[in-house]
């Protein structure tokens, strides 16, 4: 049984038109580093970054998801148990913009009401590719009164920083219980094997 | 080594036949089809995909028909739209009744802006397709004459390009002069062959999208090219050119008769249907339940759904899962299957029983990276425990 090392779990959700650089967003994060032989994600993929925040041990279970409408069935049934979203577009494609009104809906109808959402116009360090402008996310963001933020996973341009963001948010909207709660559940779940669904 | 040697010639001796014995050559294949010679193993997976007929005498009239066939394809789909929409000043006529605004769902423009959306997104996966051997970034032998020698023709891969823009960022100096701000080369992330040449995954970019305009109900389905991908590798590195030649048109038909048989994996509609991806996951939670019970209420109480795993798992027959080698070799006892693909529900149930130990001992996430990225085995192993399993 792993010890647990942590003192919270944050649930997040990537999603996003296919071949925005979802994937990439998560390398980047997770191992810092850039690849761009990426295959294509099928289904949904899954990463775990421990963060400190506040002083506080803050374990990411970070859920990469398929782009594509076929596997839609597949992913939505992730969102209801998510606490943090990323939404993710392509500054170089309009059509990846154009569709952030259709990933929102989804998440309006699939994830929890109190859910964090963030957006993120990502390989911003293609300027001479970029078809939609800062100021179009932007003004997207404010409209649904959501966190924004231009990324490059090749770069390493706002990635740590939306992550922390994106935590920093669930973290401030999260009862801050009493640690001790926290230990006792860890025993529990120790003493009684490998039950534990918390991790 | 003398026992390989048999064994090359058993298929020889089988493949020699006049009227090959399907059932024989099946339950061979199962088994593993030998690595060498080039030819064996392409020309067993044409057999058992039911492309050839089975007396060699007629392959060379079958052949020649789908060979005709398929060259029709690529006149109709993407020659001819090429030609029309390129055009030979390179400018399209709009005094012509029909042009890109045209509202009218028949139109040839609405159509043909419906195939870009199919091709962009096939392009995306294609060029990204199994980037750890760097076969499908190479060039050809046998770039397809139809579509490269036609100069005044819009290949796929320039279509794409169409698609998107080119601009300029417009930057202003301190002193409030307007600049163009220079374009970085190293923007571009793949090297384009010159003209006249393409790499295999142009032709397996050609494949899926004929494929797609041929089955509109199902267009095209990311993971798709996880499927063809290994197919035509097989079929390109064939050691005898005439085989090798026609890689593409041999691929194509025996990719359509393989979806015919898996397409349902690619249906949403069909997820939850008793050919759906769903009914299969719940088929291999169920025997893991019957055969380790343990694991199976460790699944349950984790929490680790079959979709985290193996909804990827079946959908593309393990093709993400093992090294392109393993793959090839998982693929023989599959195509070879008599049930077909209900060996791909043993060989998944296998892996997790090999890993039975390990998963017991960790936690959920150390338990999911374990699933998403599995670990390294001698796959003979883990068909040797799948076949036990299908027998048991």
């Amino acid at each position: 049984m792993a010890k647990k090392t942590y003192d919270l779990l944050f649930k997040l959700l990537l999603i996003g038109d296919s071949g925005v650089g979802k994937t990439c967003i998560l390398f980047r994060f997770s191992d810092d580093a850039f690849n761009t032989t990426f295959i294509s994600t099928i289904g949904i993929d899954f990463k775990i970054k421990t963060i400190e925040l506040h002083g506080k041990k803050i374990k990411l279970q970070i859920w990469d998801t398929a782009g594509q409408e076929r596997f839609h069935t597949i992913t939505t049934s992730y969102y209801r148990g998510a606490m943090g979203i990323m939404l993710v577009y392509d500054i170089t494609s309009p059509k990846t913009f154009d569709n952030i009104a259709k990933w929102l809906r989804n998440i309006d109808e699939h994830a929890n009401e109190d859910v964090e959402k963030m957006i993120l116009g990502n390989k911003c360090d293609m300027e001479e590719k970029r078809m939609v402008s800062k100021e179009r996310g932007e003004a997207i963001a404010r409209e649904h009164g959501i966190r924004f933020f231009e990324t490059s996973a090749k770069n390493n341009i706002n990635i740590e920083r939306s992550f922390m963001e994106l935590a920093e948010a669930i973290l401030n909207k999260t009862p801050s219980r009493d640690t001790s709660t926290n230990h006792t559940n860890v025993h529990v779940s120790q003493s009684s094997g490998h039950s534990s669904k918390c991790c | 080594m003398a026992a390989y040697r048999a064994r090359i010639k058993e298929f020889h001796d089988v493949l020699n036949e006049d009227q090959i014995n399907l059932k024989r050559l099946k339950s061979m294949c199962f088994n593993g089809i030998p690595d060498e010679p080039g030819s064996v193993r392409a020309l067993c997976w044409k057999l058992i995909l039911n492309y050839l007929p089975l007396s060699p005498s007629k392959f060379l009239s079958f052949l020649e028909k789908q060979r005709k066939l398929y060259s029709s394809f690529i006149q109709e789909m993407i020659v001819n739209p090429g030609k029309q929409h390129f055009g030979k000043s390179g400018k399209i006529d709009v005094t012509f009744e029909d042009h890109p605004l045209n509202p009218n769902p028949d139109s040839q423009w609405v159509a043909y802006f419906k195939d870009n959306d199919v091709l962009v997104q096939i392009d995306k996966d294609v060029r990204r397709l199994c980037p750890d051997i760097g076969f499908f970034q190479r060039a050809t032998e046998f770039p397809c004459q139809d579509v490269v020698n036609a100069a005044e023709m819009e290949t796929l891969r320039k279509r794409v390009d169409c698609s998107v823009l080119q601009s300029h960022t417009v930057m202003k100096n301190r002193q409030g002069a307007y600049n163009w701000k220079s374009s970085k080369k190293s923007t571009v992330e793949y090297d384009l062959l010159p003209d006249g040449k393409e790499a295999h995954w142009e032709v397996v970019e050609r494949i899926l999208f004929i494929y797609a305009k041929l089955n509109p109900g199902l267009a095209y389905v990311q993971g798709m090219n996880e499927i063809i991908g290994p197919i035509y590798y097989i079929f390109a590195s064939d050691s005898e050119r005439e085989w090798s030649e026609h890689a593409e048109c041999d691929a194509f038909f025996c990719f359509t008769n393989l979806m015919s048989e898996i397409r349902d994996n690619f249906i949403k509609s069909l997820d939850d249907s008793a050919h759906g991806i769903g009914n299969m996951m719940m088929q291999l939670m169920n025997r893991l339940q019957l055969h380790d019970p343990d694991v199976g209420s460790l699944m349950v109480t984790q929490d680790l759904k079959p979709q985290y795993f193996s909804f990827r798992w079946l959908t593309l027959l393990l093709s993400q899962e093992f090294p392109m080698p393993d793959v090839i070799r998982v693929w023989d006892s599959l195509f070879a299957d008599s049930k077909r693909f209900d060996f791909l529900i043993d060989v998944c149930l296998a892996m997790l029983l090999l890993i039975r130990d390990d998963l017991l001992k960790n936690d959920f996430s150390s338990n999911m990276k374990l699933l998403q990225r599995y670990p390294v085995f001698d796959i003979h192993l883990v068909l040797s425990e799948a076949v036990r399993l299908q027998k048991s």
